[in-house]
């Protein structure tokens, strides 16, 4: 499969009279991303709010991040199964609006997570701090069920991403880069001395704001199955999940998946790419037995050499971590995991709820429980009402100066198990 | 009659279940639940849930709800192994869960519930 991937520059976003990108720049018409918010009934009023890098600015409670595409040409449209209808894409041409991301933010439970700092110690901690954020804030009708807010403020997120990744159809890109997989046996013709290596993705799925959604399919319904790693970067994977955001991949994590992107940079050079592996993390043991088993036998019928497993969460996703890792490893393939770590505050503490010795290759993402203070910041997008509920937080979160002293946990994306932020541990 | 049982200290899943399941309501903490888990796998129950089910954070929210076998058999060691891990995790989190507003308590028995949800799903296959 081949995907040529347009990348538009965003230097700015501006609120204007007309929606369109220019020289760069971002317009956006709020009435019109209103209306686009809107379509929805369980949505009672939504406000947009514009955060730049190094705005003395916090978003919170933030729900999902996601980078705004639009498919120029080949099969199907961006977010399939959601936003478009169900055709396998990853093949022709994708434009991205890179430098930006449209951020939904607000209370669906009262325990409610996620922080974005625009500026100061937070902003180091979270990859979206570097980005220029479309945030829009969206409370629901009266009488509204948790699960069906969370679905709406889900589908919004994904229309405005869709309303502002169409005004890029006609632009030329800045850059063009092309992702190109090959099949079966083509790979073994065409690179016969490299090694072949798969990653697989373990998704989150496990209930409300604990799930993900492939090409609109509840992952904990399906089974582990091969993608052409080009498909996410058109939207096939999407983020339903956001409770203890450290470590939570947004939808604008797996459209820029950096495993996906690594191996590609090293596809046909050091190593044969030969595909993405998805499978889930249930709750239900039988399940993850079913899903690891699955998983195994994918690689081992692919007659990979060597294998990446990327967990989403701690604690329930340790065990299927380790069973992937033990089954994969006893297929004869090398497996390297990346995950994280809670390993207590003084980061003495076993690390993660599993272990195995097969798992001797691990990456880590630094310590989720970990404390940094937040200082207090100019202005709030959303609300800091429920910041003391947010996971890794505690009563005396909020402090007399207004500062914050949270968990590494709070902040999105701070220790991404896929690699997209920058701590590690050695 | 049911193959499972469920162990639970949310009221929300003892209201939603108790006409239709074997349920074991018990107003413990997070900790001491898992504990009594831990007790039963022991006498030969096998663990169906993953004890840390959920991202919400042992001692963070209240609630656990566990889903176990009915029969008795052999001690199982994976099940073992899993409960006494999830208890040794347990006591690395601090206590916050009494410091909540009471509508958040709704919502943490309500996500809890969800999770349980979702193995009942995968329990009532087979």
């Amino acid at each position: 499969m081949r995907l040529e991937m347009g990348n538009i520059y965003i230097k700015d976003i501006q609120f204007a009279d007309t929606s369109k990108i220019e020289d760069g720049i971002l317009y956006v018409d709020k009435g019109a991303v209103k209306a686009v918010a809107l379509e929805d009934e369980h949505i009672k009023t939504v406000t947009f709010d514009i955060a730049k890098p190094g705005e003395s600015v916090r978003i919170t409670p933030v729900k999902d991040v996601i980078e705004p595409r639009v498919k120029v040409e080949g099969k199907g449209g961006v977010f399939p199964g959601i936003i478009s209808k169900v055709d396998t894409v990853g093949s022709g041409k994708t434009y991205a609006l890179k430098g930006m991301a449209v951020v939904t933010a607000g209370r669906i439970v009262g325990f409610q997570e996620g922080i974005i700092d625009m500026t100061g110690p937070g902003a180091d901690y979270t990859p979206f701090s570097k980005t220029l954020n479309l945030v829009m804030v969206c409370e629901p009708v009266e009488g509204i069920k948790q699960h069906e807010y969370e679905k709406a403020v889900r589908f919004a997120g994904f229309r405005v991403a869709a309303y502002i990744g169409e005004l890029a159809r006609n632009l030329t890109p800045d850059e063009t880069k092309v992702y190109e997989t090959c099949g079966i046996k083509e790979g073994i013709t065409q690179y016969p001395n490299l090694p072949r290596v798969a990653y697989v993705q373990m998704l989150q799925s496990q209930g409300l704001l604990h799930d993900t959604y492939v090409y609109g399919v509840d992952a904990k319904k399906t089974l582990p199955t091969i993608l052409s790693p080009t498909e996410i970067m058109d939207g096939a994977i999407v983020s339903g999940n956001c409770v203890s955001a450290c470590d939570k991949n947004p939808t604008y994590v797996h459209e820029n998946n950096p495993v996906v992107h690594d191996l590609f940079e090293e596809h046909g050079k050091t190593l044969n790419f030969v595909c993405q592996i998805i499978t889930n993390e249930n709750v239900y043991l039988a399940d993850k037995e079913r899903s690891s088993d699955w998983t195994a036998k994918l690689c081992k019928m692919l007659d990979l050499d060597g294998v990446i497993v990327s967990q989403e969460g701690f604690g329930n996703p340790d065990t299927d971590l380790i069973m992937n890792c033990k089954k994969i490893e006893a297929e004869g393939i090398k497996t390297v995991i990346i995950t994280d770590e809670y390993a207590g505050r003084d980061g003495k503490s076993q690390s993660l709820a599993d272990a195995d010795v097969a798992a001797d290759a691990v990456v880590t993402g630094g310590n989720a429980n970990e404390v940094v203070i937040l200082p207090k910041l100019d202005k709030v997008i959303g609300t800091l009402d429920y910041v003391t509920k947010i996971a890794g937080a505690s009563e005396d979160t909020l402090r007399e100066d207004g500062s914050l002293e949270v968990e590494l946990q709070v902040i999105t994306g701070a220790t991404n198990e896929t690699g997209f932020n920058k701590l590690s541990a050695r | 009659m049911s193959k499972y049982m469920v162990i639970t200290n949310n009221p929300l899943v003892r209201s939603r279940l108790d006409d239709t399941h074997e349920v074991i309501y018990l107003e413990l903490s997070y900790e001491e639940l898992l504990k009594v888990v831990r007790d039963r796998i022991y006498e030969g129950h096998r663990l169906l849930t993953h004890p840390l089910s959920g991202s919400v954070k042992p001692k963070e929210t209240p609630y656990k709800s566990v889903l176990i076998s009915e029969r008795k058999e052999k001690v199982d060691g994976e099940s073992v192994r899993l409960i006494e891990n999830a208890i040794l995790v347990c006591q690395k989190f601090q206590d916050k869960s009494k410091y909540y507003k009471e509508e958040v308590y709704k919502d943490f028995q309500l996500v809890d519930w969800t999770l349980l949800e979702s193995g009942l799903a995968s329990a009532d296959v087979w």
